[in-house]
């Protein structure tokens, strides 16, 4: 005879109890119980400490016991890229974005202060600038790009603030320079802004529209924004990759009285006489990730040129992998990404041909994700594929193509969108009650008080 | 995320206000303990000029909390956006009434108190 069950009787307390423990267990990913150490005495040197560096580091150093983990990385201060387009729109201090490097190099890290000069991918080994070597048996690249500034003629980093000339991507001094000449050309009461985008993928790809949005928002504030002509000028037809923002972003320009020009690139720029050189690319030039613009191509003798004059101009540079790993054999020999970008398996994120080998952050040659959240979602892949290449076991963990850019509409809204590369670049929301479509408060909040605290957490590995 | 992953970034965003967090909570918790010392009791003191106060430091929120994210009223637009800002006001409004309540109890005297013994008969 079964006897029947009795009804569960909790009393308040026991329910808290039990309340409380699932709701940490909910919080509580099923791959953070399982991580376990494996003890290896393989050497591991990891390119660049910034954010996708940084947050190797420290996953390596809690992940393989017995290992040597180099972090080559020359500089002291961490910049969080992200501010720098809020310290360029007068909105963020610079001293906000920048924190101590030692802050985040983990212990029993060996941080190497000095830049990377070369890769001997053959022989496993890192050059150095002091002339010195680092052998290594696993090699994560994370150093980052290179702005090519020198690929328009008449432009250098260093003008970035006179001569009406800003350029976010320069630095955190750039960002703040950039500022000052926007705030000059408002000053000024009338002018002409000149927007540019780059013919090469670039990091933090929404950057350049988020600049047009929140100086519109700045000229708006004037009261007079009838007395600024604005003008944006892009290598293709398309303004980001994404293709419903890309409408959004197009559609809002033309509602805001932002004159769009197509299938120009920035080649060259007269600082003195406040003109630049536009050359007509043609309609063949899209603007996607899979260009095909090669540097010899910036300098064709014959194109259509236009001479354009302005007031303020805001200059995104072409962009690479640093020239070290261009010149290494790691680089892509072929395919979209050749000579440009490091040859990775965008999904593995393993190199193509050396597997010993990974790659994480802007250095890759892939079709979006040159962004911080990118290597949010990167570094578990990562973590987790080098870790069973050191054990040969298959490499299972996949990156989706996450990649995430809090879309500055004005300054005080935004819209969170997110996506990846499935489905023709699909949103891929991490909050269901955020719709990536909408401009909100909360998504800009996120963008001025909560994505820098994040970030940081993803350094530390913890996210 | 992990449990020390969302404590990572409860930390690095409230590192900023640590110490307007301590001064607030410190004051809450300094006039709370000073009024009970002194027979105040939440539900037994009557005060509508500290409840409205409490409201209207609430209310506030919809000018200050939006220019406190660099922001403004006009851009709270979405659900989300107005469920995220009426729980931030309901939360100041809250705080507001744990200091303001107390206080008004300890400025005023227990005038208003409502006789305990007399509750617990009826």
């Amino acid at each position: 005879m079964t006897r029947p069950l009795e009804p569960l009787r909790l009393d308040r307390r026991q329910l808290l109890k039990l309340g409380l423990g699932a709701g940490v267990a909910g919080l509580l990913p099923l791959g953070s119980l399982q991580a376990s150490t494996l003890s290896t005495t393989a050497r591991v040197v990891i390119l660049g400490g910034g954010a996708a560096g940084m947050a190797m580091a420290n996953r390596l150093s809690r992940r393989l016991d017995g290992a040597r983990i180099s972090l080559v990385e020359p500089r002291e201060i961490h910049h969080y890229q992200p501010g720098w387009t809020l310290v360029a729109s007068g909105v963020w201090k610079p001293e906000k974005t920048m924190r101590p490097n030692a802050r985040f190099v983990p212990g029993g890290v060996d941080w190497v202060r000095q830049p990377a000069a070369g890769i001997d991918a053959s022989n496993r080994r890192v050059k150095l600038g002091d002339g010195s070597s680092l052998d290594y048996d696993y090699l994560v690249v994370a150093t980052g790009l290179q702005l090519n500034y020198h690929l328009i003629d008449g432009m250098s980093p260093e003008l970035v603030g006179t001569h009406g000339i800003g350029s976010v991507y320069a630095s955190i001094d750039g960002a703040t320079r950039t500022r000052e000449a926007i705030d000059a050309w408002i000053a000024q009461g009338s002018g002409k802004g000149l927007f540019t985008a780059a013919p090469t993928p670039v990091k933090c790809a929404g950057a350049p529209l988020k600049m047009t949005f929140t100086t519109l928002s700045r000229l708006e504030a004037t009261g007079h924004r009838d007395d600024y002509q604005v003008e944006f000028l892009a290598p293709a037809a398309g303004l980001f990759s994404q293709p419903w923002v890309n409408d959004f972003v197009k559609q809002r320009f033309d509602d805001q009285g932002v004159t769009r020009r197509h299938h120009y690139r920035l080649s060259a720029i007269d600082p003195g006489g406040r003109q630049a050189e536009f050359t007509f690319v043609g309609p063949d030039s899209e603007f996607t990730s899979h260009h095909e613009l090669r540097e010899a191509e910036f300098s064709q003798e014959g194109e259509r040129t236009v001479i354009a004059d302005y007031d303020f101009i805001h200059v995104v540079p072409p962009m690479s992998a640093p020239d070290f790993v261009k010149a290494s054999d790691l680089i892509a020999q072929d395919g979209p990404f050749r000579g440009e970008w490091l040859d990775v398996d965008i999904h593995t994120l393993q190199h193509n041909r050396y597997p010993e080998v990974f790659g994480i952050g802007d250095v890759i040659g892939a079709p979006i994700n040159k962004t911080a959240a990118s290597v949010k979602a990167q570094a578990p892949v990562v973590e987790a594929n080098l870790l069973a290449q050191i054990q040969n076991q298959p490499l299972r963990a996949r990156h989706n193509g996450y990649t995430s850019c809090p879309m500055i509409t004005g300054i005080g809204k935004a819209m969170l969108v997110e996506f990846g590369y499935d489905n023709n670049l699909d949103f891929l929301p991490s909050f269901p009650f955020i719709d990536p479509r909408d401009e909100s408060w909360v998504a800009w909040t996120m963008k001025d008080r909560m994505l820098q605290p994040a970030y940081y957490a993803v350094l530390e590995g913890q996210a | 995320m992990t449990i020390q992953g969302v404590l990572t970034i409860l930390m690095y965003a409230l590192a900023p206000f640590l110490w307007l967090i301590v001064v607030g909570v410190s004051l809450l918790a300094a006039i709370q303990l000073v009024a009970r010392l002194r027979g105040y009791k939440a539900l037994y003191y009557r005060c509508l000029g500290a409840n409205l106060a409490a409201l209207s430091v609430g209310l506030s929120g919809l000018w200050w909390i939006p220019f406190f994210t660099h922001s403004r009223l006009a851009y709270v637009a979405t659900t989300f956006d107005w469920v995220a800002l009426v729980g931030a006001m309901f939360g100041l409004t809250i705080a507001a009434w744990l200091v303001l309540h107390p206080l008004s109890y300890l400025l005023r005297g227990n005038r208003k108190q409502l006789p305990t013994t007399k509750l617990k008969l009826s």
